[in-house]
């Protein structure tokens, strides 16, 4: 729900000395086996969970968990294990494209900013405080309120509302990286701009844009669950954690199981991706 | 004196833009959207507006003038504060709004306050209580800042209302009935400041100048207080507009839960029924309310930290940002 | 017609016993003490909150429910059914059906203090019919109206343009209620915020997304005849709160924050049989029952094969039954058990994937794609199906999501498709749609003559078309024209059960259950009954026990 603060020591200058390693903590050493169960079962559902995530048995309606359901049945007595685990692409899915969608769209206006002459900085600048001005999830529903619900504009939403934000460190990133020596260097060699810029510049800026989307795939994981728990979301009967969690709140008294686990699962994703990100971010800092 | 005026007319001035621009860009995505804007203002395609009333939006709303025209017409209206007419509510968009903003105000400020008092308190707790209260605290912080609002919503209410009977699962109009709502909406806030904070509290506690209160005898806590406190509460106050738009963002899921009034459930029922002026209406203030707050972190900051005080005239290259706002 | 009466008299004592079951509850509770006078209660609804508190402008249910609390009407009804009076003491059809006369009760004033007379009826019936109120449902129901005419200050006459056997069902609607005429004078926007009534509360205060304020008038003279006591109401105020979360809904119930909530989720229902502080009150909406449609007018349902097809292969019992814990049950029938006149086939109903993948056959569908879908001439068995979300409860979509795995297996690919109330609509009106469930709720057969005449499915000027199962059969026009024409009451029922036949036999519809209206509430409220017109809850004889 909450979208993540840029942490400011993850676009702090970048230090030469990246030797020192320390060795994984044990809950990094957690975050990073969960993370990978979790890629497992996007990528194949099936290896880890064999039955089908939509098949029904209304007889079987409200299975508490036992060996056979592990994490029970839901209300059409479908398997939630599974639909945890096949819901695992869904979710992420959404997640990752509004990352992305996020990302490129900070990239163009970030480049535009930091590369450009001052009348555009200034122009761009003005319009990520503008961005700013309207916090995430309300930007996401005044977009849905023009275009209608659905999971494509929940995914879009995220998206935009996400990018000022990366616009920002793009831009501080690149005035930084162009006013180096190295790229002073470059440029008095003769390079041309173009070549500046996808050679020197962009790598250097781009480091810290990677630790902070992998803490943004998470929290917009728990961002699409909120659309999808306020109506806005994901369409029956695709399992995604967020229309799973909603339809199990539901049940809350009955079947406790039907929020637990998807939720669970949010959790999971949103926490592993904050704990790894953090690691890279103090990684990116050369510290400890 | 003079230099506070100053201040104060360029953050006003700063203000105003944002403002004109976030009412362009809602008056240009109106026009933009496939469709049309006299059924977008009606309700979206469900409205079944009869032409009869196509017309008199049109005519009401000025479409049928040239772009220009109705973009000046639109400006000027809201310079004189007509923020038009919810099409939903049939009232002034403006006298929804005075009703409603106060109860959010309300719940966002309680709940900024509980979320330093909790990321202050974990910090604290972790930076004096060894590697065990360190670990615990940094894996609350995560998870706190994990949990989506609606889940954390629910849980509260099985356990403390339904389950312990001790506090009412709606909000009463009472303290009482503010308890749940402003701790499901403070925790995920908390969560963040407290990572941040403690971050930068970890780095001053090595710093030379904590180093050498501790030589100089001052206890654990003095020096939390005296110092350390107020070096890492820095980055925290930086977020401080962040973390009020993420309250802003989160209000609209707690104020549907727990059935308060307010600006995130207005605005969820004016995208329901598509009501393009209240969404307009609340979307202006909230970026109002975003400019003001950051003004008042900056100003915050200014007190705690000398050096910023002197800074702050120019433009500061520290990151005040946030991934998403 | 002889047979089908059997099944309706055996439907009929059903609804009786589920009447009396429930009435029973409310009225034990009633008689375990003295009432006592004062008090505030507090009601949650879970519906949405109106956008305008005259029932007049647009006609929906959370209206309805809201203005049941301050006005009254003409006429209602009893538990058996029978019109009974209200503001009209007595009430006269001419012979030849071209007109209907009501005398006035006398001596009942408006809260405002404008005396209720002819002349406030006929401002009413033209308020309603006037088309810049927008009404919807109110104005449907008084299209055969020409004019409302004051014989004298107590006696109102309706001249019809032909004869309505529908019209008395109608006016007992609280979407067809009696409001002050100096009020009506006010701008849409203020009576939309105020609406002055007759009835035993006022509407005092209105904080959007909070709560009404309702208090008790004082000098209220006008119960309805079957209202347990006379004079005005026991409670001083209630409070008419809106809690759309239905699990926080519940939970205020249990902890006292609030007396009396609607829109039960089957589970709390089962939940609060066990508990000793919570009652139910369980009263069906009147009209058609909850339904699929499916769309005669394109294909591939406008071959009857592919609808016999549909409605026999899938098997809806097991999914009501886990679904909704035994709160509902199982209909055969267009209309709601309420309805005397309701004729109700299980047999139609029989599930047959033999037969279903044999029409299917039968109708060309042979082929298969790689998803395992059916298709014909390389296009796939696809069916649309809009949900609207605030329309349906999280029980009734997972009986969908049911629907859609068991048709698939009979070869089916049923899109569902959730959205909010406009884009649903504006589906709807696309005809961008091969099955839909949508609610209508109206007192007395008649519903079924805005439901399923040809004439429906025409827009009406409000945009909404009523016949969404596109029937468009000439026979069923005439039984229907006549049936609305008919005064006799045994020939009316023959030929409404004989339009229902119709549309069973032709597989337009697969019944649900009844449109289901669950309250509940704590045991220290007595007296709550739901009116036996629209089912909404009145709390004029409601007390609390202190």
């Amino acid at each position: 729900m909450t979208v993540l603060p840029a942490l400011p020591s993850a676009v702090e200058e970048p230090r030469a000395s990246r030797t020192r390693r320390r060795p994984l903590s044990v809950v990094e050493a957690v975050a990073a086996v969960a993370l990978l169960v979790v890629i497992v079962a996007a990528v194949a559902p099936g290896l880890i969970a064999p039955r089908d995530p939509l098949a029904i048995a209304p007889t079987d309606a409200f299975a508490a968990p036992s060996w056979a359901h592990p994490f029970g049945t839901d209300d059409s007595g479908r398997d939630l294990f599974s639909r945890v685990v096949h819901g695992t692409s869904a979710s992420l899915l959404i997640g990752v494209a509004a990352t992305a969608i996020g990302v490129l769209l900070g990239l163009v206006l970030g480049i535009a900013a930091g590369i450009g002459t001052r009348v555009t900085d200034v122009a761009v600048s003005r319009l990520l405080e503008v961005l700013f001005a309207l916090p995430g999830l309300l930007l996401a529903l005044v977009i849905i309120a023009f275009v209608g619900p659905g999971p494509v504009p929940a995914t879009i939403a995220v998206g935009l509302a996400t990018a000022p934000g990366y616009a920002r460190i793009f831009r501080t990133q690149i005035r930084r990286v162009r006013s180096s020596e190295m790229v002073e260097a470059a440029r008095v060699l003769g390079r041309r701009p173009s070549v500046l810029l996808v050679r020197h510049v962009l790598p250097n800026a781009l480091a810290p844009v990677v630790v902070l989307a992998t803490l943004g795939v998470g929290q917009a994981v728990v961002w699409a669950s909120s659309l999808s728990y306020l109506g806005l979301g994901s369409p029956p009967p695709a399992p995604e954690w967020g229309a799973m969690l909603e339809a199990g709140r539901t049940y809350l008294g009955v079947a406790w199981w039907m929020t637990a686990f998807p939720g669970a699962a949010i959790v999971l994703v949103a926490a592993a991706t904050t704990v790894l990100g953090r690691r890279l971010s103090r990684r990116n800092r050369g510290m400890r | 004196m003079t230099r506070a005026l100053v201040w104060l007319a360029k953050r006003v001035a700063g203000g105003v833009v944002v403002l004109w621009a976030v009412a362009t860009l809602i008056f240009f995505a109106i026009r933009l959207v496939p469709g049309d804007p006299a059924e977008a203002i009606l309700g979206g395609p469900g409205s079944q507006a009869s032409a009869a009333t196509l017309a008199l939006v049109r005519r009401e709303y000025g479409l049928d003038q040239p772009l220009g025209v109705q973009y000046l017409r639109q400006l000027g209206h809201l310079a004189t504060g007509d923020l038009g007419t919810s099409y939903s509510l049939k009232q002034s968009v403006a006298s929804v709004l005075a009703a409603q903003v106060p109860p959010t105000l309300v719940l966002a400020a309680l709940s900024l306050v509980v979320a330093w008092l909790l990321a202050i308190g974990t910090a604290w707790w972790s930076a004096s209580g060894g590697r065990i209260a360190n670990a615990l605290a940094s894996g609350l912080e995560v998870v706190a800042s994990a949990v989506p609002h609606f889940l954390l919503a629910s849980i509260l209410i099985v356990v403390f209302a339904t389950q312990l009977g001790l506090l009412p699962p709606v909000s009463t109009g009472t303290p009482s009935g503010l308890v749940l709502p402003v701790v499901t909406l403070a925790v995920p806030v908390a969560g963040f400041l407290g990572q941040v904070t403690r971050d930068s509290l970890l780095d001053a506690a090595s710093a030379p100048f904590a180093l050498s209160a501790r030589a100089r005898g001052e206890s654990a806590s003095g020096v939390f207080g005296r110092h350390l406190l107020r070096h890492a509460a820095l980055p925290g106050l930086a977020l401080s507009g962040w973390a009020f738009g993420s309250l802003l963002s989160g209000a609209i899921v707690v104020e549907s839960v727990f059935a308060r009034p307010g600006l995130g459930r207005t605005l969820l029922q004016a995208v329901t029924l598509r009501d393009i002026p209240l969404v307009t209406g609340v979307a202006l203030v909230s970026a109002l309310a975003y400019v003001v707050v950051v003004a008042l972190g900056d100003l915050a900051e200014a007190v705690v930290d000398p050096r910023v005080r002197d800074a702050s005239r120019s433009r500061r290259p520290r990151n005040r940002g946030t991934v998403a706002a | 017609m002889r047979p089908p009466i059997v099944p309706v008299l055996a439907l009929a004592a059903a609804s009786l016993l589920v009447l009396t079951g429930c009435t029973s509850g409310s009225g034990a509770s009633t008689a375990s003490g003295t009432p006592v006078a004062g008090g505030t209660l507090t009601y949650a609804t879970g519906d949405a909150e109106p956008t305008c508190l005259d029932p007049h402008v647009g006609g929906n249910y959370p209206q309805a429910l809201v203005a049941s609390q301050y006005l009254e009407e003409l006429v209602s009804k009893d538990k058996a059914g029978n019109t009974i009076p209200w503001l009209a003491t007595s009430w006269k059809t001419a012979a030849d059906g071209s007109s209907l006369t009501f005398t006035l009760k006398k001596g009942v004033t408006f809260t405002d203090g404008t005396p209720f007379d002819a002349a406030a009826v006929v401002a009413n019936i033209e308020h309603v019919k006037n088309p810049s109120t927008l009404s919807s449902t109110g104005y449907l129901a008084l299209q055969k109206v020409s004019k409302a005419v004051a014989a004298s200050t107590d006696t109102v006459r309706l001249d019809l343009s032909s004869p309505d056997s529908s019209l008395l069902d109608s006016l007992s609607q609280p979407w067809l209620a009696m409001e002050s005429p100096t009020a009506l004078k006010r701008s849409q926007a203020v009576n939309c915020e105020s609406p002055v009534g007759t009835g035993p509360f006022v509407v005092t205060k209105w904080v959007k997304q909070q709560a009404i304020t309702l208090t008790r008038n004082p000098k209220y003279t006008s119960p309805p005849k079957d209202a347990a006591h006379t004079g005005p109401a026991y409670l001083k105020t209630i409070t008419w709160r809106f809690i759309p979360d239905s699990a926080t809904r519940y939970a205020a119930l249990q902890s006292g924050d609030v007396d009396v909530i609607d829109n039960a989720q089957p589970d709390s229902i089962v939940a609060a049989g066990k508990s000793s502080q919570l009652k139910e009150l369980n009263a069906p909406r009147p009209g058609v029952s909850d339904r699929l449609e499916l769309n005669s007018g394109q294909a591939p349902f406008d071959d009857d094969r592919v609808r016999e097809a549909f409605i026999s292969g899938v098997d809806v019992n097991a999914g009501i039954k886990s679904l909704f814990f035994g709160t509902a049950t199982r209909s055969y029938s267009l209309l709601s058990s309420v309805e005397k006149s309701g004729y109700s086939d299980k047999s139609l109903f029989d599930v047959d994937t033999t037969k279903a993948a044999r029409l299917l056959d039968q109708a060309g569908w042979t082929g298969r794609d790689s998803s395992g879908y059916r298709t014909k001439d390389g296009q796939r068995l696809t069916v649309r199906f809009p949900v609207s979300t605030n329309q349906s409860i999280p029980a009734e979509r997972a009986l969908f999501e049911q629907i859609q795995a068991e048709a698939k297996s009979l070869g089916f690919d049923v899109e569902i498709q959730q959205l909010d109330l406009s884009s649903w609509y504006g589906a709807l009106a696309k005809h961008q749609y091969e099955i839909v469930s949508a609610p209508y709720t109206k007192v007395g057969p008649g519903v079924l003559d805005i439901v399923y005449d040809s004439a429906s499915i025409k827009p009406a000027p409000s945009g909404y078309f009523a016949n969404l199962a596109q029937v468009n059969l000439p026979q069923l026009d005439t039984v229907l024209q006549q049936a609305g024409q008919e005064q006799d009451a045994t020939k009316r029922q023959a030929l409404y059960t004989q339009a229902q036949k119709i549309v069973l036999d032709g597989y337009y519809v697969l019944p649900l259950y009844d449109q289901q209206n669950h309250y509940l509430y704590r045991t220290s409220v007595h007296g709550l009954r739901a009116m036996p017109t629209v089912s909404t809850p009145t709390l004029y004889d409601t007390w609390l026990e202190k």
